[in-house]
């Protein structure tokens, strides 16, 4: 199958699966008892019938079930993502004003993770069983076991309050109006507790997985023929080692995809990031159903595409795939 | 079995793991006994720190005892973590099994429904079905098992895929064994070791995954468990840090531990002696 | 002459926890220059660690603690790891036995042979390609210029070798080292890299050490031959003087062993057919639900016939559709076609409720001991499990399998033990006896002695062959070896692309093939042209 028609079929595949999601998600929202109404109600502090029925009339949640499934679908095949009943504000518009923030704080994170973890893991891997490999594994193991809102929070304790060198919250210096190169400067220094504890987290498991990965791959024969071929130690490690050790980490930072969008909600919560993690967190406790389906859609199709551009970059590393199996 | 035990016992990291979890195991079992009371009582002024006179670990914001609530909030973890995943474990293996064993549209079917799971961000579907079926003991329990059984579920059809094809099971074919005779005899006893392995380091990210909903107040409102300690205390942070680094030092403790046994488990389990 | 390479008292140690201290026991060689040394072993003979310590390829864990290896007036064993790595692929060259595990599948084979080229010499890329395009068609390899952009996948089992040779002599090494460099390969793509090897030594005028466990390489290749068992060199010399003129009894066992490829059984009595096989078809597609491919035919129209107390080989190289077949008429795979019959019963089509009953009467030996028997069964349990199914009384066929063990050569004592206890020729007679416990009329063994010893592969032949005669078995016997059919089957039947080829007493077709495949396959057989 060659390429393009194969990126035609994921694309056709991704449409599919938010429609499954959306369906999923449409009844899944509808199984809580109370709703919506009954959430805003008790938030302006009146809980009498005919204000509970007139909220119910305006956002249409006395229609028919069916209906309002109808209506919904063909309302986000035009790309109208509904309005979001508390912010009353247009849900696509609320989720792109958050999701940029998110993907630049997971992006940063992952890559973070991924280079440190490769990292350890090489190290690691080198002299499997001494002391340097066991302290890695430990070491990576003690991040592993740490609450992610708890080590972010260890983090600002320290770094923002006992050392003063970084800020605690927020996405950039409130009032301040940096623009231009400034803001981006701002922004990345805020970004750092959030991401570095985002990363601590993952960088375990990649750690780990580049460790297997090479001691495995150090098993093999073509190994035992580069050396045959003469070819220096390093050579050796790096054009057929590691090479080959990367195939299985881009398969695993596939399936991390939906971690993209919505693994960081907990360090969003307590460095009060502004992005979509405190923003699920925020519809799901407000019972706004608009904008969890809204989110639901939004990361179905974004994590179809990151593994889309996870399949072909795998089967550019390794020859031996073929697209569309 | 006992190979088994020779090689597990014999590495230190996982009998450090084992004794640390035999310790907290006794502890949440002996709270009632040693804190009949509850962690809720109030016995003091609030944020004491530790040492103070009666309070090994310091008071907490409303000036309950911070170690009765500790132990009491071992019995939730341990609670949560070991119910889910054996919840987790049970659909998983299941389903996993016919799916890996009979292929076919089975295998599809489960095939979509684990890459559904995979697609949503699975912290934020556990809130909304614990938020939404009433956060409670329960529902924390059911959400958290079937957010995580596709993982279970997984492992275990990659295994009986693999062993399907195995000669002694089709000799087992052969014999004329019935299908149901040759899953439970022959291939789960040898797909058991990652299905151990899985298992144990489930119970632990359980726990951290219980204790996130509890931090995020999604947990059941009568209960406290460590995450709800430290959610609790968060106004309290800069001034008392124990009411934080406490709990989250218990949290880390116990999965840790988890964890060694689970690597542990891993290298006994496993007959690969390549050093 | 001064020999050019000269092993003394080589001793490879063991990591603790090993069946033995020493891989490798005070072995001592010659290569001479221009000359073909084989060294011939089973396995667990340390053939190979040797030759790996030659190049200092030792495995992790494993180490050469004492002796020498000279080379030109060097001792290869005390030369620190940068001087070795400069002989490596230059003065000295190896290649192994699995060419799709020795080849990095992420890299073309051009850029693999260019590395080795520009490891030892500076040359721009371009050149070393030229040079490497020149080497593929010296390996007789067509269209050098695309197998250079080719992945190692894209390549058959003989281009790959063929491969691995071209870049080991890409520096005209003195010494090329090849252990078991055709055991992964068919039987026809083995003559093909054996007479490659020896038209470069000759062409070349270098030595080569080869490693192999069959004797008949050793008759076709080797100047001289080193008979190796537990980690000692038990004789050696030219190799006309071992093979004529054996001297120790280890080497004796070891050539009588090997099956010679001429039949020595009758043609069967001509009786009623038991199993009847006609017009059986198989097909496997291919990719999934997108995919346009045209599905793999397995078995295209295939008939044939079988009748109590006879044996029928069917021969064939991998891809012939000979495990295939005895996966269908054994009701392992669902065939799409065709008719297989029991006396009557066609069991191809049959329900699986009505399809158990007749189960019983066909049962399998399978190919490979270490697979074969469930790792946590006692091998009671695995006896008496086919019992069992069909609800016999357990304490009875306990009993039973107590003697079936005694039938096929094993303690009853083996009843309690777990099968890893057991070596590979004592598992499949394990198998064996799992398989006769159900009183079968019918045997299909698929590739039973492939993985086995040669000396261990002829003692378990004579066991199927007994048993077949005692309990007048109808068998059906897959194996890709000639010469093994030739010992044990009355008829053969010769496979290839899911066709049959060729069939008809063994006598016959071993003596007069009609057609050119079979011909092909006895020439290949290794040790024939010697005779």
């Amino acid at each position: 199958m060659n390429r393009l028609s194969y990126i035609g079929a994921r694309l056709i595949k991704t449409v599919l699966v938010a429609l499954t999601v959306v369906l999923l998600s449409f009844f899944l929202v509808r199984l809580a008892p109370g709703d919506t109404a009954t959430v805003m109600a008790g938030q302006a502090g009146f809980a009498d019938e005919a204000f509970m029925k007139s909220l119910r009339a305006e956002y249409g949640l006395d229609q028919p079930v069916p209906v309002q499934l109808w209506k919904y679908l063909s309302a986000v095949a035009k790309g109208d993502l509904g309005s979001s009943f508390v912010r009353r504000q247009p849900v696509l518009d609320v989720i792109l004003e958050r999701l940029p923030n998110t993907l630049l704080l997971n992006g940063f994170a992952l890559l973070v993770a991924i280079a440190g973890g490769v990292a350890m893991g090489m190290m690691a891997a080198r002299r499997p069983g001494s002391a340097m490999d066991a302290s890695m594994t430990v070491l990576s193991m003690v991040f592993y076991a740490m609450p992610q809102f708890w080590l972010g929070m260890m983090a600002m304790l320290m770094f923002s309050v006992w050392l003063g060198w970084l800020p605690p919250f927020g996405l950039e210096t409130m009032g301040a109006d940096y623009t231009g190169l400034a803001r981006i400067g701002d922004i990345a220094v805020h970004m750092i507790l959030p991401g570095v504890t985002l990363a601590l987290y993952f960088m375990a498991s990649y750690a780990r997985l580049t460790r297997t990965a090479m001691i495995e791959v150090a098993d093999q024969d073509f190994v035992k023929t580069a050396r045959a071929k003469g070819l220096r130690e390093g050579q050796v490690a790096r054009r057929h080692i590691l090479r080959n050790a990367l195939i299985p980490l881009i398969t695993f930072a596939g399936l991390q995809s939906a971690i993209l969008v919505g693994g960081s909600v907990l360090v969003e919560n307590v460095f009060s990031w502004p992005g979509i993690g405190t923003l699920a967190y925020e519809a799901v406790t407000t019972r706004d159903n608009p904008l969890l389906l809204g989110i639901f859609i939004v990361t179905a199709v974004l994590v179809g595409l990151f593994n889309l551009a996870t399949d072909i970059a795998y089967s550019i590393a390794d020859p031996r795939v073929e697209l569309g199996r | 079995m006992r190979h088994f035990l020779r090689i597990f016992l014999s590495r230190p990291i996982p009998l450090a793991g084992l004794a640390i979890f035999a310790v907290i195991v006794a502890l949440a079992l002996l709270a009632p006994l040693l804190f009949a009371r509850g962690p809720f009582i109030i016995v003091g002024m609030p944020l004491l720190p530790p040492g103070a006179p009666g309070l090994l670990a310091g008071s907490d914001v409303l000036g309950r005892d911070m170690a009765v609530g500790l132990a009491y909030g071992a019995r939730i973890s341990l609670l949560v973590g070991i119910t889910s995943t054996l919840g987790a474990v049970g659909i998983g293996v299941l389903l996993g099994a016919v799916a890996g064993y009979y292929g076919g549209w089975l295998d599809d079917l489960l095939m979509r429904v684990t890459e559904f799971f995979q697609i949503i961000p699975n912290f934020v579907l556990l809130m909304v079905l614990v938020a939404f079926l009433q956060p409670s003991l329960s529902s924390t329990v059911i959400g958290i098992a079937l957010v995580t059984w596709p993982q279970v579920a997984r492992v275990v059809r990659g295994e009986f895929l693999s062993l399907r094809g195995r000669e002694f099971v089709q000799a087992a074919r052969t014999l004329g064994m019935r299908d149901g005779a040759i899953i439970f005899t022959q291939i789960l006893p040898n797909a058991l070791p990652p299905i151990i392995v899985v298992g144990s380091m489930m119970v632990g990210s359980a726990i951290l995954t219980e204790s996130a909903l509890s931090f995020l107040g999604l947990s059941d409102p009568n209960l406290l468990s460590w995450g709800s300690m430290i959610g609790g205390s968060r106004s309290a942070m800069w001034v008392a840090w124990w009411t934080t680094v406490l709990p989250g030092l218990a949290i880390m403790i116990t999965v840790l531990a988890l964890n060694f046994i689970g690597d542990g488990l891993n290298d006994a389990l496993n007959p690969r002696r390549r050093r | 002459m001064e020999p050019l390479i000269a092993i003394q008292d080589l001793v490879v140690a063991l990591p603790p926890g090993a069946d033995r201290a020493h891989a490798v026991d005070r072995v001592s060689l010659t290569i001479n220059p221009n000359e073909i040394l084989c060294i011939l072993g089973e396995s667990g003979s340390g053939k190979s660690l040797t030759a790996h310590a030659v190049m200092g390829l030792l495995p992790r864990g494993v180490s050469a603690s004492s002796g020498h290896i000279r080379f030109g007036g060097t001792d290869l064993l005390a030369l620190p790891p940068s001087g070795l790595r400069k002989l490596r692929g230059r003065d000295i060259a190896m290649i192994f036995q699995d060419p799709m595990a020795a080849l990095n599948p992420v890299i073309t084979i051009g850029r693999q042979i260019t590395e080795q080229i520009r490891a030892h010499r500076t040359l721009p890329q371009k050149e070393a390609l030229a040079l490497a395009a020149g080497l593929l068609a010296e390996m007789g390899l067509k269209d050098p210029k695309a197998l250079l952009k080719s992945f190692p996948h894209q390549l058959s089992g003989g281009q790959r070798q063929r491969v691995m040779i071209a870049m080991a002599l890409s520096l005209s090494p003195k010494l090329l080292i090849a252990d078991e460099p055709t055991t992964a390969l068919d039987v026809t793509t083995q003559a093909q890299i054996l007479k490659l090897i020896k038209r470069i030594q000759a062409e070349r005028e270098m030595s080569v050490l080869l490693i192999t466990h069959d004797f008949g390489v050793v008759a076709d290749m080797a100047d001289s031959v080193a008979v190796m068992r537990y980690g000692r060199v038990v004789e050696s010399g030219a190799t006309n003087d071992v093979l004529g003129n054996p001297s120790h009894d280890y080497t004796r066992a070891l050539i009588a062993a090997v099956p010679r490829g001429e039949s020595r059984l009758p043609p069967p009595a001509e009786g009623q057919p038991l199993v009847q096989v006609k017009g059986l078809t198989k097909r496997f597609s291919r990719g999934g639900f997108f995919s346009r491919a045209p599905a793999i035919v397995a078995l295209d129209d295939i008939s044939l016939s079988l009748s109590r107390g006879e044996t029928l080989g069917v021969v064939g190289e991998s891809g012939s559709g000979k495990s295939t077949l005895a996966r269908c008429v054994i009701r392992l795979l669902d065939p799409d076609a065709g008719e297989v019959l029991l006396e009557e019963a066609d069991i191809a089509h049959m329900r699986r409720s009505a399809l158990r009953p007749l189960r019983r009467r066909i049962q399998m030996v399978f190919q490979d001991p270490f697979s074969s028997l469930n790792p946590r069964q006692t091998v009671g349990d695995i006896l008496i499990a086919g019992p069992k199914a069909y609800g016999e009384d357990l304490k009875e066929a306990r009993r039973r399998a107590a003697d079936m063990l005694s039938l096929v050569g094993l303690s009853p004592q083996c009843l309690n033990r777990l099968p890893h206890e057991f070596s590979g020729g004592q598992r499949q007679r394990i198998g064996l006896a799992r398989a006769l416990m159900l009183k079968p009329e019918v045997l299909i063994a698929d590739e039973p002695v492939s993985a086995l010893d040669v000396t261990v592969q002829a003692k378990v032949l004579k066991l199927l062959d007994d048993v077949r005669r005692q309990m007048n078995l109808a068998m059906l016997f897959i194996t890709h070896d000639m010469r093994v059919a030739a010992e044990i089957c009355h008829r053969v039947m010769v496979m290839r692309h899911g066709r049959i080829v060729e069939q008809g007493p063994t006598k016959d077709v071993f003596a007069a093939p009609s057609s050119d495949y079979t011909k092909a396959l006895l020439a290949a057989i290794p040790g024939r042209q010697a005779r």
